[in-house]
């Protein structure tokens, strides 16, 4: 430091980024049928929504299968930590093709 | 949101979020700072809550679901890049006073006001005062999940304007939030919450904090810096920066540090927070919250301890009101009463003691279940019947067990998470009420470890006596 000179070295503030990035996964290659999921925080109308996008979905790619919300949990209430804990392992049981996330408002 | 989405990711399944325009820079700038860059977002035109049913589906029909398709559909390049980072002893910056200043300004590190420069000289004198290896993790903080040590703890102290002897307290703060319990994850959240640090135990004394007249003012330096510390550590190495990833709509500022007046609680008779959370006498304690609102100044009179606490049960139930839902929703929140000695002592004089004031409290705190019920519906677009925050298990049955929307409900859920402190002017019949955001914040307490020649190091500090 060479606070005589009026100058000052200063350090970081920062703490060292432990978070390791992730690509997305490969999208949707074809118009065929899926498995689709949804997930809810159960605010923000989703409830509403859901259908409308199932509707949509359904439309577009022909035979798919859906998922409700109320199969995986509140993702934002009181018991949000299980949730989110099990949910790898129930994405993976529900052997899905993609999930919709609702809502963040 | 994104954390399901990133969760959904990472075990191999393609997820969409849907967003709201107002949240979508906020989305993004999470987004970046979780480790998922390109994460595919569904914008939702507009604000959810205020729209009719027939825009809602009109909007969704329209907008959010072609962009669900495309997400779904699309491949996108990754923007993945490793940044490389500063070593903790590194100098990242040489520069004047004030160029260091617009530094920190320009690199958002600071909070607007003047830091003090972090030079290694400053930062060193800090990690004297703690036995603890500098590059100890204390926790990994959201949203940016960086590393909190007792270096980082160091240097954001420094920048404001703590001393070095608080360190230890400044440690046990970030222990505290560090605590997945405290859950600082959801500290961006919209009500913009802020911090609520209690310092109690013989370290009040000893580091010179303000327990009475003015004590939640500005203008101590222990309270105030050690306030301004929290809000400044949360900031840089958890990565809560308003307009980005701290969605606070209108919030307020930092909360000075608030400490426990010992003498008082001494003369009392009764316990300190600290053993009512279940620490030792001697021990000295850290609990920090959230707070969301804050009371009226309370004046508690009357010759009758059912009389003194009336106050405290109409501020509290207009401080909180229908927001008290919100506490149903995530089975938790904790009332923090900041008591004026004296009325700590009319309650005494009375037989009541901190416990027999919970209980007044948690009997007599209500509110009707309509105002409950309607409140979601200005929150998030949709009325919820409480019937329904049982049946999802977060309410208890009591709250199912009639129809009637004028029934009165309590508002506290258990008397225990209401914490009663002993500061504030002597001299005046005065208490407020901070009230925290549920589960987001809870109060989360810490045993203050200190140096190994602490009371010796303490005693050579030369203050002048206050007048």
């Amino acid at each position: 430091m060479h606070q005589d000179k009026g100058h000052y070295d200063v350090v970081w503030p920062l703490g060292r980024s432990t978070e390791t990035a992730i690509a997305l996964n490969a999208r949707f290659a074809d118009s065929k049928a899926k498995r689709i999921g949804f997930l809810w925080d159960y605010i923000f109308r989703g409830e509403q929504m859901f259908p409308l996008i199932q509707a949509g979905l359904a439309e577009k790619f022909p035979g798919s299968t859906f998922v409700p919300h109320t199969a995986f949990g509140n993702i934002h209430g009181h018991d949000e930590r299980e949730v989110l804990a099990d949910l790898p392992r129930r994405l993976r049981e529900e052997k899905l093709d993609a999930v919709v996330v609702g809502v963040g408002a | 949101m994104l954390r399901a989405t990133k969760i959904a990711e990472a075990a191999g399944v393609p997820g969409v979020a849907i967003i709201s325009s107002g949240f979508m820079q906020q989305a993004h700038a999470t987004a970046r700072a979780m480790g998922i860059p390109d994460a595919s977002i569904a914008e939702y035109p507009g604000m959810i809550p205020m729209d009719t049913d027939d825009q809602l589906a009109d909007k969704i029909w329209n907008k959010v679901l072609p962009s669900i398709v495309s997400s779904l559909s699309t491949d996108m390049p990754s923007t993945i890049t490793q940044a490389v980072e500063p070593a903790p002893r590194d100098t990242i910056f040489s520069g004047t006073l004030a160029e260091v200043q617009e530094y920190f300004l320009d690199k958002e590190w600071s909070d607007g006001l003047p830091i003090a420069p972090p030079t290694l000289e400053l930062v060193d004198a800090f990690l004297a005062w703690t036995d603890r290896d500098a590059q100890e993790v204390l926790g990994v903080l959201p949203p940016e999940f960086r590393e909190a040590t007792v270096w980082s703890v160091a240097v954001n102290g420094v920048m404001a304007g703590c001393r070095p002897e608080y360190m230890p307290v400044l440690l046990a703060v970030v222990e505290a939030i560090a605590d997945p319990d405290f859950r600082l994850v959801d500290a961006g959240s919209t009500p913009g919450w802020e911090y609520l640090i209690l310092v109690s135990g013989n370290i009040v004394a000893a580091l010179d904090f303000n327990t009475e007249a003015g004590n939640m003012k500005m203008g101590r330096q222990a309270n105030a810096s050690i306030g301004r510390f929290l809000r400044m550590f949360v900031r840089n190495v958890a990565g809560f920066r308003p307009g980005g990833t701290d969605k606070g709509s209108i919030g307020f500022t930092f909360n000075v540090a608030l400490a426990e007046n010992e003498a008082a609680i001494d003369k009392l008779g009764w316990a300190p927070v600290r053993e009512d959370l279940g620490f030792k006498p001697a021990d000295n304690m850290v609990m920090v919250q959230s707070v969301i609102a804050l009371s009226m100044p309370i004046y508690n009179g009357g010759t009758d301890p059912e009389t003194l606490a009336w106050p405290l049960v109409r501020f509290m139930e207009g401080t909180a009101g229908p927001y008290a839902f919100t506490a149903l929703v995530f089975s938790r929140w904790h009332p923090l009463i900041v008591m004026s000695p004296s009325v700590a002592e009319a309650f005494a004089g009375h037989g009541w003691g901190k416990r027999e004031i919970r209980k007044y409290l948690f009997d007599n705190c209500k509110i009707d279940a309509r105002s409950m019920e309607h409140y979601q519906l200005h929150v998030a677009g949709k009325e919820v019947p409480l019937a329904e925050l049982v049946l999802r298990g977060s309410a208890p049955a009591l709250y199912a067990e009639s129809n009637d929307p004028k029934r009165m409900l309590p508002m506290l859920l258990r008397e225990e998470w209401t914490t009663i402190v002993i500061a504030g002017d002597p001299g005046r019949n005065q208490s407020r009420i901070y009230i925290n955001n549920h589960d987001q914040g809870p109060s989360v307490s810490k045993r203050i470890g200190l140096p190994r020649d602490w009371h010796a190091r303490v005693a050579a500090l030369r203050r002048k006596p206050r007048a």
